[in-house]
């Protein structure tokens, strides 16, 4: 099973994409991007109104929900996000702890792992030099579809000295961007639940569909 | 943050302008600066392009109470577009910061403020919602 774990829609600020043309393009694409499911991680919110149900049933593919919070280590992506979370934690403040917010996450049910860790100050393996290693991290994104020549790169030597899993997310903005990168899991998953399970779990890695989608073109 | 914003003016009213009433003159040179070379409707029949609600501009650009900012720049702006202009409409621009936030980037933290202008007709028929956004570090 196929899932994009980092994708903003025009819920985000920086982003135009509305869901369904998201969706219209997964479906017109399918040949070259094979994505069962998206991930929404939104910058800085959490939203609990929003249902998707009826584009998931419209479409056929699955939709599932995160966010993309900002700490003093970087971006990090919260999945199973919940009403414990969103209390503990002001998803807004750009300031947040990461030493506090990863395992506090994991104990409320859900999981925070780092996304793009080879950018530039938004990226822990730029904290990492200066800073302690954080407890609890279970897995980073070592595959990231908007991130700069050599910042994915960077990602393995983390990987490598502390045994991180890796998974991989387009983190689109732009409609033609969304599937360009995900994760490929051994296992189903069908809700958040099971996707925190399988984060947690390992069973999973990055893969990359760029080269297919430029042949096609 | 990198640049400290009262937060409590987020919602605050910070100009208001009376614009018009709009003449076939103005429409025309919209038309004619944005390069079209169809020939307008007549007078009777002539309705502005839709952006032209981008020539309505308030007497202030910012509140006075972030002027303490000392450089930012245009970080783009979404422009919602209701009823068409026509000639003889007075048009009014209400702006008020909509929305101040921060985010962390690859360069370090920036601040946005977004200043909302809502520009309706005489018949208080809304015209175009403009977000403007305006970024600082």
């Amino acid at each position: 099973m196929i899932l994009d774990l980092h994708t903003h829609s025009d819920a985000s600020e920086d982003s135009r994409a509305p869901v369904e043309t998201y969706l219209k393009w997964l479906v017109r694409k399918r040949d070259v991007l094979p994505i069962d499911g998206i991930v929404l991680t939104e910058h800085r919110q959490w939203d609990p109104t929003k249902d998707y149900r009826r584009l998931e049933d419209q479409y056929g593919i699955l939709i599932l929900r995160g966010a993309e919070v900002e700490t003093d280590y970087g971006h990090v992506l919260v999945y199973g996000v919940n009403d414990d979370i969103t209390r503990r934690f002001d998803f807004a403040d750009v300031r947040l702890s990461a030493l506090e917010l990863i395992p506090a996450v994991a104990h409320m049910g859900g999981i925070a792992v780092p996304c793009h860790p080879g950018r530039p100050t938004i990226g822990l393996c730029e904290h990492y030099t200066s800073k302690p290693p954080i407890d609890g991290v279970v897995a980073v994104e070592a595959l990231n579809g908007g991130s700069r020549r050599g910042e994915n790169e960077r990602v393995q030597q983390l990987i490598d000295r502390y045994g991180y899993h890796a998974f991989g997310g387009s983190d689109s903005h732009l409609v033609s961007f969304i599937g360009i990168c995900a994760t490929e899991f051994d296992r189903d998953v069908h809700d958040v639940e099971a996707l925190v399970q399988a984060l947690r779990a390992g069973g999973y890695r990055p893969v990359d569909f760029r080269d297919g989608l430029k042949m096609s073109a | 943050m990198s640049v400290e914003f009262d937060r409590s003016i987020i919602g605050s009213e910070f100009d208001r302008t009376v614009f018009g009433p709009v003449t076939v003159e103005n429409i025309l040179e919209y038309i004619a600066v944005t390069g079209e070379t169809e020939p307008p409707a007549s007078p009777a029949d002539l309705v502005a392009p839709p952006t032209f609600v981008v020539c309505v501009r308030g007497h202030r650009f910012m509140p006075k109470n972030v002027a303490g900012v000392r450089s930012g720049f245009d970080a783009g702006k979404d422009i919602e577009f209701g009823v068409p202009v026509r000639p003889g409409d007075v048009l009014t621009s209400v702006s008020t910061v909509h929305d101040i936030y921060e985010k962390t980037g690859r360069s370090g933290s920036m601040a946005f403020v977004v200043l909302r202008t809502v520009v309706t007709n005489q018949r208080g028929e809304q015209v175009a919602v403009v977000d403007q956004r305006m970024m600082f570090r």
